[in-house]
């Protein structure tokens, strides 16, 4: 029986190394995406991905579709600049795969909705309408009672 | 000789009023040659923001002055992105400059509107404005520098944006964010921010918060169409950015910031 190599251990070690780094480079074949971009260093596909989150909000645009004669009369008044969605709620709540899937209703009629934008508050812009707090000074105004009882919501003029 | 005698040392002085004319002419026609925007080669703009390859450049501008307050933007943004309650890609925050200090606000993100503050502070008050924030899609973004996986990166049009799929949720880049943009959705457990609606964007729409803004406080365009409204505003030059000093380089725009606003 001849005598081991007195560098077999070192052979033995060469030979895990090379194991290693060839288990290395298998991992990461198999863990980086295919579509891998070395220059910007992300994933591809991921920008597909995003593109193709729902639309939520389809913007007064996509209220014309249907709502025409609405939308043209909203044109020429006061809120003319406002998004329909932001009190008529979201356009996925309303048309699911283009039909109409539940009425789209004015999420509060409270007297909130008109005080959220011009409520008094010192940050408002100058020139701004503001509504005083001071409600019980508003002619023949009880409390409780909604703007919208007599103001037009989407041509409020005093 | 007389003549030849006095004109020689008149040469040699370094004071004469000749050399000193000299001089002062020279002097100002570099130090404006340095501080002309046209000779450095580019308009005052172009230097601000590298100019892309692509086909669009978006920029994001938001007016102070116009800002209301109302948080429409806020609510339209969390349910466009099914943003989870108590998080926002986009927040109100509200300044107060007193004598005293500055008082600054952000009731859940100012999504619900503000309530009046306490008269003691509105007594001492100077100004107030309201200042909308999200992520500033910067240049050079911290975020995207300490991500260990790639998973938060520069899109080619300049959008910021984050791979879910790719996310770990270790949240450096929360840290290294000095907008407080960032936040780790707790329904997913990654890393969450403002994409500026990327989605809606590749549909030809505008961010779900512009949308919503009704006092057009909040404008987004693309820089490489002269007439689009981003392009005039930030043409005029009134404009800053937040915290310049981090040298980010952000995308997003401020007309009318308070110097208190970090």
């Amino acid at each position: 029986m001849s005598n081991p190599s007195p560098r077999s251990h070192l052979y033995r070690l060469g030979v895990l190394l090379v194991a290693v780094f060839i288990g290395l480079l298998v991992l990461k074949a198999v863990t980086t995406p295919s579509s891998w971009n070395y220059e910007a260093w992300y994933r591809g596909d991921v920008l597909t991905d995003m593109s193709n989150q729902p639309l939520v909000h389809g913007g007064n645009d996509s209220c014309r579709d249907c709502h025409q004669d609405e939308v043209n009369k909203i044109k020429k008044l006061k809120h003319k600049r406002l998004s329909c969605e932001g009190c008529h709620g979201p356009l996925a709540d309303h048309v699911r795969d283009g039909e109409k899937s539940a009425d789209a209703k004015v999420i509060t009629e409270s007297r909130w909705q008109c005080l959220n934008c011009h409520g008094e508050l010192a940050a408002k812009p100058r020139g701004f309408p503001l509504f005083t707090s001071e409600v019980s000074k508003h002619r023949g105004l009880e409390e409780g009672t909604v703007c919208l009882k007599c103001h037009d919501a989407h041509d409020p003029t005093p | 000789m007389d003549e030849s005698a006095s004109d020689s040392p008149k040469k040699a002085d370094p004071y004469s009023r000749r050399v000193f004319l000299k001089q002062i002419v020279s002097g100002t026609v570099t130090t404006l040659m340095i501080y002309t925007p046209g000779a450095r080669g580019g308009h005052e703009t172009s230097r601000i923001w590298k100019q892309r390859s692509t086909e669009h450049q978006w920029a994001y501008i938001i007016d102070v002055d116009k800002c209301i307050g109302w948080g429409g933007c806020v609510r339209a943004c969390a349910r466009e992105n099914n943003v989870p309650d108590g998080h926002f890609r986009t927040w109100v925050e509200r300044y107060i400059h007193t004598e005293d200090g500055v008082y600054v606000d952000s009731p859940k993100g100012g999504s619900e509107g503000f309530e009046p503050v306490k008269e003691e502070i509105r007594d001492k008050a100077k100004y107030a404005r309201f200042v909308p924030k999200m992520c500033n899609h910067c240049q050079n973004p911290p975020c995207v520098q300490v991500c260990p996986v790639g998973a938060t990166f520069k899109s080619p049009e300049g959008f910021v944006l984050v791979d879910h799929e790719h996310c770990l949720g270790c949240a450096y880049c929360v840290q290294a964010c000095p907008y407080g943009a960032r936040f780790i959705n707790a329904e997913i457990n990654k890393s969450d921010k403002c994409t500026w609606c990327y989605h809606r964007i590749k549909q030809g729409k505008l961010p779900a918060c512009v949308e919503a803004c009704p006092t057009g406080a909040r404008k987004f365009g693309d820089l490489k169409d002269p007439k689009s409204d981003v392009s005039i505003i930030l043409q005029q030059g009134h404009w800053t950015v937040l915290r310049p000093d981090m040298h980010t380089g952000p995308t997003c725009f401020y007309i009318g910031l308070p110097k208190e606003v970090i």
